[in-house]
């Protein structure tokens, strides 16, 4: 009977492992608002984010080409209302549990703009020269 | 230059010469950082207790109870002593990412010395728009001509080493702790190192 039931338990308690197991990270994640975010994982899911825009803008902008200072402007607010869109609307989040609107808004800033800056002039410089 | 064929007929082609390179020279950063510090116990050790001590500062800073006043003073007690060890624990690993840090410095500088004598006074690629200011000098360094579209070798191994350091870090979970945020020593390349 002692047996049975400490493997139940058992059992129970690897069930319990696996489902633990299988929770770090998924896909469906990223878009549901219910989900509890950590403040790393969010920061690194928006700096990713931010880098994939980046990439994306500016190998669009040199490959069109299109020529001009106020692109870097429209880039920073495309990147920026994406990033604002995300936390915001899809996933719901408290602003001011991350450490407000400028701390998210932040993460990876710098090295989304120094990858933009990259990837359009050298598409640029290579494609129309 | 042993530029391969295929790429000698860009005009540019030069500027992946300096992104190749800047790219090779990030891993090779990367893999002596992580000979010297990462892989070691005392700085796994210090990263966790970073890591811990942010994470309980942060939640006693969010569940205060105002009902209990009474505790309030022993709470802020609590918090000021989380805080400082958590200081500490950001001091101690600055100190220790010095010593990589400074390795890193230096393979920064040779190479950047290195892709200098190779490009100098040479345009590597062409900026679609007009920089100005501090920009303006950089990408402008040690070039001829009023053309300040013309992109120097400075301007481009500068973007390349921040965007691929900075990613290639964040992607291998090298990048410091958050909660240390400031206190990371960050060996970025000076451009006016000559």
């Amino acid at each position: 009977m002692k047996e049975t039931k400490s493997v139940k338990l058992n059992a129970q308690q690897h069930q319990q492992h696996e489902n633990g197991h299988f929770s770090p990270f998924k896909l469906a994640k990223l878009l549901d608002p219910d989900a509890s975010w950590d403040k790393d994982q969010l920061g690194d899911v928006l700096h990713w984010i931010r880098q994939v825009v980046a990439l994306l803008c500016g190998l669009l902008w040199g490959a069109i080409p299109v020529v001009g200072g106020i692109w870097i402007f429209i880039f920073l607010a495309i990147s920026t209302s994406i990033i604002y869109g995300y936390y915001a609307m899809i996933l719901k989040i408290d602003e001011e549990e991350f450490g407000g609107h400028a701390a998210l808004l932040q993460e990876g800033l710098f090295a989304s703009i120094t990858l933009f800056l990259l990837a359009w002039v050298l598409v640029y410089s290579l494609a129309h020269f | 230059m042993a530029t391969p064929q295929f790429l000698s007929s860009f005009q540019y082609s030069d500027s992946l010469t300096v992104v190749a390179i800047s790219f090779c020279t990030a891993i090779v950063c990367e893999a002596i950082s992580w000979l010297l510090i990462y892989r070691t116990n005392s700085y796994k050790s210090l990263k966790s207790s970073i890591d811990k001590a942010a994470k309980k500062l942060e939640t006693m800073k969010t569940d205060q109870n105002p009902s209990k006043l009474s505790t309030k003073k022993s709470k802020t007690k609590k918090i000021d002593r989380v805080e400082t060890s958590l200081k500490e624990s950001s001091r101690d690993l600055s100190l220790f990412k010095f010593k990589s840090g400074a390795v890193v410095a230096l393979v920064l500088i040779v190479v950047f010395g290195f892709l200098n004598s190779l490009f100098e006074g040479k345009v590597v690629a062409k900026l679609p728009f007009k920089p100005i200011g501090i920009v303006m000098k950089m990408s402008h360094r040690g070039l001829k001509g009023d053309d300040s579209t013309d992109c120097s070798m400075v301007f481009l191994y500068f973007l390349c080493s921040i965007s691929i350091r900075t990613n290639l870090q964040k992607f291998l979970g090298f990048s410091p702790p958050r909660g240390a945020a400031g206190a990371g020593l960050f060996p970025m390349p000076d451009p006016k190192t000559n």
